[in-house]
């Protein structure tokens, strides 16, 4: 049961974008077309889920035994980092298709505010999130948490990015254009997603 | 392209003003909404990025003709991620309180974009007093942005400004509150509205220039 109560909860109550406010920056820029969104949402889905299994070993098998946690912050957006540059290598030697589809996004994501920050939640303050959800820190709670969350931002993106391309055809006054009217949107959306924090 | 050196107080106002980093470039959103629920924690978010800035623009000024350019970005990051651990260290030391409601967001200034995109903007092109003022002005304007919109939405959201520690003032009764600005949809509400005045103000004089 607290799998599918993190998962949920990851997903929608606790939305990374709209509740956390982690990984902005690519949100809101994007998300001006459907494709892209999609693209970008499976890069970040990927890279969070894996960089944070990464980070769980290293924060509770290396930095916890010799008692460094106060470095996990340099550890985590040089392990990061480096995964991310990996994970670019592989796909363009692999896959052609998938390179063009998610190559432009993969550098963007080691300063997706989102990759760090889940990292840091699920295993510094492991105990405080896992917590809200009556449950333990664990490798599978971090997995499925990371999962939840990177699932809920390319939900979200998607779907933002469907109602700004229908924005475009609608004339707005010039000071509303781009970014102010599109954080009134995300606005309404948040509001929308408060709604899911009865069910659990 | 014979551009002419810009003086100091002109890169200073640069930062404040023209380029201001929350409302003109919009770099670093992610704790621009996240730590705007009171005036008290902007504060706090803004101290953290105007030392950590103005620190990585001195090193990375001061170490940018040794640093081969293939390299560059991840040792500009493990600067910054050293100066932001640093500053975790002391703001849990000395200013807990803070501290715990920056959470997250205090360990999160090292991928803000701001802090890294000057580096790579103008520190690794700068001598070391000019990045150092560049970084200054940035946080400034930064540290101006945030707390604007903290203002907004603790005023009325929560009826009160709190400055620091009990230095608060309840100025608007219960009843008259609107609680949503200081849930997190509000955040992207305020934010929104400023942009589009600040749009508006822009476009003013601008049309009046030309």
């Amino acid at each position: 049961m607290d799998i599918i109560a993190i998962a949920f909860g990851a997903i929608f109550v606790n939305n990374v974008v709209l509740n956390q406010f982690y990984g902005l920056c690519p949100f809101l820029g994007v998300s001006t077309k459907k494709s892209s969104a999609l693209s970008m949402g499976m890069a970040v889905t990927f890279v969070i889920t894996l960089s944070t299994m990464i980070a769980y070993w290293i924060y509770n098998f290396v930095l916890v035994p010799y008692e460094i946690q106060y470095v996990s912050t340099i550890v985590f957006i040089l392990v990061i980092a480096s995964f991310v540059q990996l994970v670019e290598m592989f796909i363009k030697k692999f896959s052609s298709s998938l390179y063009s589809a998610l190559g432009v996004y993969l550098p963007l994501i080691t300063t997706n505010c989102a990759v760090l920050g889940v990292a840091i939640d699920t295993t510094v303050n492991g105990s405080t999130i896992m917590g809200k959800y009556g449950s333990e820190p664990s490798f599978l709670n971090a997995t499925v948490y990371a999962l939840g969350i990177s699932l809920g931002y390319a939900i979200v993106i998607f779907l933002f990015s469907a109602i700004r391309e229908e924005m475009d055809a609608y004339p707005i006054k010039r000071n509303w254009q781009g970014i102010p009217i599109a954080l009134i949107t995300a606005f309404i959306m948040a509001m929308i997603f408060v709604g899911f924090g009865g069910i659990i | 392209m014979a551009k002419r050196q810009k003086s100091l107080s002109e890169i200073f106002s640069n930062g404040l003003f023209s380029q201001n980093p929350t409302f003109v470039q919009f770099l670093g959103m992610c704790p621009t909404l996240a730590v705007t629920k009171s005036v008290e924690s902007a504060l706090g978010m803004g101290a953290g990025v105007v030392f950590v800035l103005v620190m990585s623009n001195l090193f990375i000024s001061l170490i940018r003709n040794f640093v081969p350019r293939e390299v560059r970005i991840p040792i500009y990051i493990v600067v910054i991620a050293s100066l932001v651990t640093i500053l975790e260290m002391f703001m849990w030391a000395y200013m807990r309180p803070i501290a715990m409601q920056l959470g997250t967001f205090l360990s999160l200034i090292v991928v803000n974009c701001l802090i890294l995109g000057r580096a790579e903007a103008f520190a690794s092109k700068n001598g070391p007093v000019k990045s150092m003022v560049d970084g200054f002005g940035m946080a400034l304007g930064f540290t101006g942005g945030i707390a604007l919109i903290a203002f907004f939405r603790e005023l009325l959201g929560a009826g009160s400004i709190t400055i620091w520690g009990d230095l608060a003032f309840q100025l608007i009764p219960q009843n008259y509150q609107i609680s949503i600005l200081v849930a997190p949809a509000g955040a992207f509400l305020v934010f929104g509205i400023l942009v589009a005045q600040i749009n508006k103000l822009k476009f003013k004089n601008e049309s009046e220039v030309a």
